[in-house]
């Protein structure tokens, strides 16, 4: 521990103007996480809205990179000249130096700008302790180890930034590559694989580096272990695992739905042309037979379209993200078609056979909620209060994770929000919007408190409601839900005799177009 | 600075601080070290010279573990070279020419920061050393001169008594003062140490060495004790009665055998002047005159190198 400490102090020395950038900047960024919680700043978009959220957040990571590969190539692990490669210098401690510099840089001014604010939201930080420590682990592996891993196998700062641009293009690659492989997109496929690979990989180089200091067969192991990502993403059966993920469903479950080809309605005197690569066809349904008490969500469509004289094309799975409730009865389907295919077959009647990849939940336990006025908790959310800038809706701060899953449903003939004079008539009675807040499966988070909205919509491009919502104002009585995963399965479809044309969606149109009188 | 180190510890009874065995490196298909056999007894001032490229650098780095070996082994303090690492290397000290130092800090803060790394780091030893070197503490290693940073490479490489110094071409570049400096350094700590030392000066080896290993394309061409090596080796001028011609067969000892008239010269590499006074009288009968002359370490491995084979 002496020596941990020594070499520590030293590092402290040398590096404390690059610690000091780093803890100002988690200053700028606690501060600017405040500011983005005054409710003009929510209304903000497009470079201003960079500028303000994620610029902080990119230069915070850069200086967190700047620290972790200073201070590793403070003790330069490649090349056989350093003086203290022939000191004393113990290998486990001198990482252990390292660790301990990064964990008092970077993760103690983390930690504490997380119980800074929330603090701040209005939630006690001490109630949240273990979930802060936990919430430093993905920021060591995820952001911290792979740059510690490259400064390990690098000598100067400048060969690491070309490190890291070469990592880039990579990574552009493989983004490219999965785009062009069917199914990629929508399957996870041996995403936590790659990732084990990756991480285990990181890890295991910088042991390895600061034991045996085996630069060259360490940049192998990093190289090979790109090289065994690529392999997977390439060779990974992905319609076999979604196959395995969804299978069908079986009689003894039942179909969580009925879906039925609804004709078209919307006539179109024009087709809308444009020069994009893909086509975008939707196809509308009709809906029923979704229980009371489940949600049923599209996650992924796969489409075969096959005419009698043309060619066969086959879009693989696609991710989607269609929610279906028990009171919805349609919906549309998208299916995004190469354009030239789309050409030449867009005026012959096809046979399109349709899989749907679906996940049923559970929506029990439904609890009444009226809006109370100002400032108020919601239970198992978080620390809510009515907005009313632009629309009326509710602006919630949670503490370390938005909640898993929160549907809040509200009958929008009952809003208490008076009316404007942009408003139309209240809504028939029954009309019910839904928000689903589901965010199980979201990544790590950066900040400690999560804002987010709760604004109920209808889909009313059909005219169902007839009426626009006015939103959620103090008194308007919500259900609040917290609907649970029951199963996953897949259905199949398959319509005979449509011409692709009438079902191509326009730019700018909310429905299908329909072409007449050509 | 033309002291000699006398022979201290040479005896049977010292062990070998560092042993090599078969020692090979290749690098890539170069081979840097050809199956080096090398023993440095304690106590010894051992110098490694030979041309650039000869191997000494890799020799050296293989023995501090800064290299693995291809193939064969190599001891150092009775380790492993593959061993050696954190604590061992209190017991040694390294110095290289071309070594890293940590230039942002300074003289002062260098010593202070390795003086906890060492058990056996002597302060006073320290302060003797920065007042001997006349080392600027409070100036940064990046702001010093060449033979500056050497020094204090030196100073902190000396102040914890190493049993072992290693220093690999310290005293190239640097100017005759500055060597001076660095060698009265060393010696100073041979009584309680042993050094070695690769260099390709071999007039500087010459007044402080007690061992030399002569080391070339790999190979180690010669290893033994400077005061043997420079006995057994004479440049030798005989005079004949008459003018003769070259003779086709000479002993094995005889290198760079030239006739002139009556005068032959030639490198006698196992000097004994009984032996060498028969050697040519048997060759050339009576003769008019016999001149031996002692050969300075450079002209000893000049000789070598130019016969191109191991006069060991």
């Amino acid at each position: 521990m002496k020596q941990v400490l020594h070499i520590f102090r030293k590092d402290v020395r040398h590096f404390w103007r690059e610690g000091a950038v780093s803890i100002v900047l988690m200053v700028a960024f606690a501060w600017n996480e405040v500011r983005q919680w005054n409710p003009s700043e929510a209304y903000v978009f497009g470079f201003n809205r960079f500028l303000t959220t994620g610029l902080p957040v990119i230069l915070l990571m850069l200086s967190w990179w700047l620290v972790v590969a200073r201070v590793v190539q403070g003790e330069s692990l490649v090349g056989d000249r350093q003086f203290w490669i022939t000191r004393p210098y113990e290998w486990k401690k001198l990482l252990a130096a390292k660790v301990l510099f990064v964990l008092l840089f970077v993760n103690l001014p983390l930690l504490i700008a997380h119980v800074f604010l929330l603090a701040r939201a209005g939630f006690m930080p001490a109630a949240y302790f273990l979930g802060l420590l936990w919430m430093q682990v993905p920021v060591l592996l995820f952001l911290l180890l792979p740059v510690a891993a490259l400064a390990t196998v690098t000598a100067t700062v400048v060969q690491m930034l070309l490190a890291l641009l070469a990592i880039a293009l990579y990574m552009i690659g493989i983004a490219a590559l999965s785009s062009e492989i069917p199914s990629a997109d929508f399957s996870s496929g041996t995403e936590d694989l790659q990732g084990a690979v990756l991480i285990g990989t990181c890890l295991a180089v910088l042991m390895w580096q600061y034991h045996q200091r085996r630069t060259l067969r360490s940049r192998w192991v990093l190289g090979g272990a790109a090289v065994v990502v690529l392999f997977m993403i390439v060779v990974t059966p992905y319609r076999k695992l979604v196959a395995r993920e969804y299978p069908q469903f079986d009689a003894s479950q039942g179909r969580p739905l009925r879906l039925e080809l609804r004709p078209i309605e919307t006539p179109v005197t024009h087709e809308d042309f444009y020069d994009g690569n893909d086509v975008e066809i939707q196809i509308p349904l009709t809906v029923s037979g979704v229980a009371n008490e489940s949600i049923v969500r599209v996650n992924g469509v796969m489409s075969v379209i096959e005419s009698p004289a043309g060619p066969r094309w086959d879009t693989g799975w696609q991710s989607n993200g269609v929610t279906l409730f028990p009171d919805q009865n349609r919906t549309e389907i998208t299916l995004n078609l190469k354009r030239k295919i789309y050409d030449r077959i867009k005026m012959l009647p096809v046979r399109i056979r349709l899989s749907l990849a679906l996940t049923v939940f559970l929506d029990k336990n439904q609890q009444k909620f009226v809006v109370p006025r100002g400032e108020f908790v919601m239970p198992g959310v978080g620390r809510c209060a009515v907005r009313s800038e632009y629309t009326n809706l509710i602006h919630c701060r949670s503490a370390l994770h938005q909640p898993a899953s929160l549907l809040v449903t509200t009958d929008i003939s009952e809003t208490t929000c008076p009316a404007t004079q942009f408003d139309d008539a209240l809504a028939a009675h029954g009309t019910m919007a839904h928000d689903w807040n589901s965010n199980a499966d979201s990544g790590p988070e950066f900040s400690s408190v999560q804002s987010f909205d709760l604004n109920p919509t209808v889909d009313d491009r059909y005219g169902d409601s007839g009426r626009s919502a006015r939103g959620i104002c103090r008194g308007t009585p919500l259900i609040l839900s917290r609907p649970e995963f029951l199963h996953r399965g897949r259905i199949e479809l398959e319509f005979n005799g449509l011409r692709l044309l009438d079902y191509r969606r326009g730019i700018g149109q909310l429905g299908p177009i329909v072409i007449r009188g050509r | 600075m033309t002291q000699a180190i006398s022979q201290t510890t040479t005896s049977r009874e010292a062990f070998d601080v560092i042993r090599t065995e078969n020692l090979t490196k290749k690098f890539g298909r170069v081979h840097a070290l050809a199956g080096l056999n090398l023993n440095v007894a304690e106590g010894a001032v051992y110098a490694l010279v030979g041309p650039n490229g000869a191997g000494k650098t890799t020799a050296i780095k293989i023995l501090m573990n800064i290299f693995g070996p291809t193939h064969g082994r190599a001891q150092v303090l009775g380790m492993e070279s593959t061993q050696i690492a954190g604590g061992a290397f209190t017991s040694i000290g390294y110095v290289s020419e071309n070594q890293q130092l940590p230039e942002w800090m300074r003289v002062g803060g260098l010593l202070a920061y390795l003086r906890p790394f060492y058990p056996s780091w002597d302060r006073d030893l320290e302060k003797e050393l920065v007042k001997q070197f006349d080392l600027p503490l409070d100036r940064k290693l990046r702001h010093l001169s060449r033979g500056m940073r050497m020094k204090a490479a030196l100073a902190s490489a000396l102040a914890y008594h190493p049993k072992l110094i290693v220093l690999d071409e310290p005293f190239t570049g640097l100017d005759p003062l500055v060597r001076d400096e660095l060698i009265e350094g060393l010696l100073d700590r041979a009584e309680e140490s042993t050094i070695f030392v690769s260099s390709h000066d071999l007039a500087e080896i010459e007044s402080f060495a007690s061992h030399v290993g002569y080391l070339e394309d790999g190979r180690l061409r010669l290893s033994e004790e400077l005061g043997v090596l420079v006995e057994r080796f004479r440049e030798v001028e005989v005079t004949l009665n008459a003018p003769t011609t070259p003779r086709s067969k000479v002993p094995d000892s005889w290198m760079h055998v030239s006739t002139s008239a009556a005068v032959v010269r030639f490198v006698e590499s196992r000097f004994d002047r009984e032996r060498t006074s028969g050697d040519v009288r048997n060759l050339f009968g009576e003769v008019r005159d016999i001149t031996y002359t002692p050969m300075s370490l450079r002209s000893i491995f000049l000789a070598m190198a130019k016969a191109g084979r191991n006069a060991a």
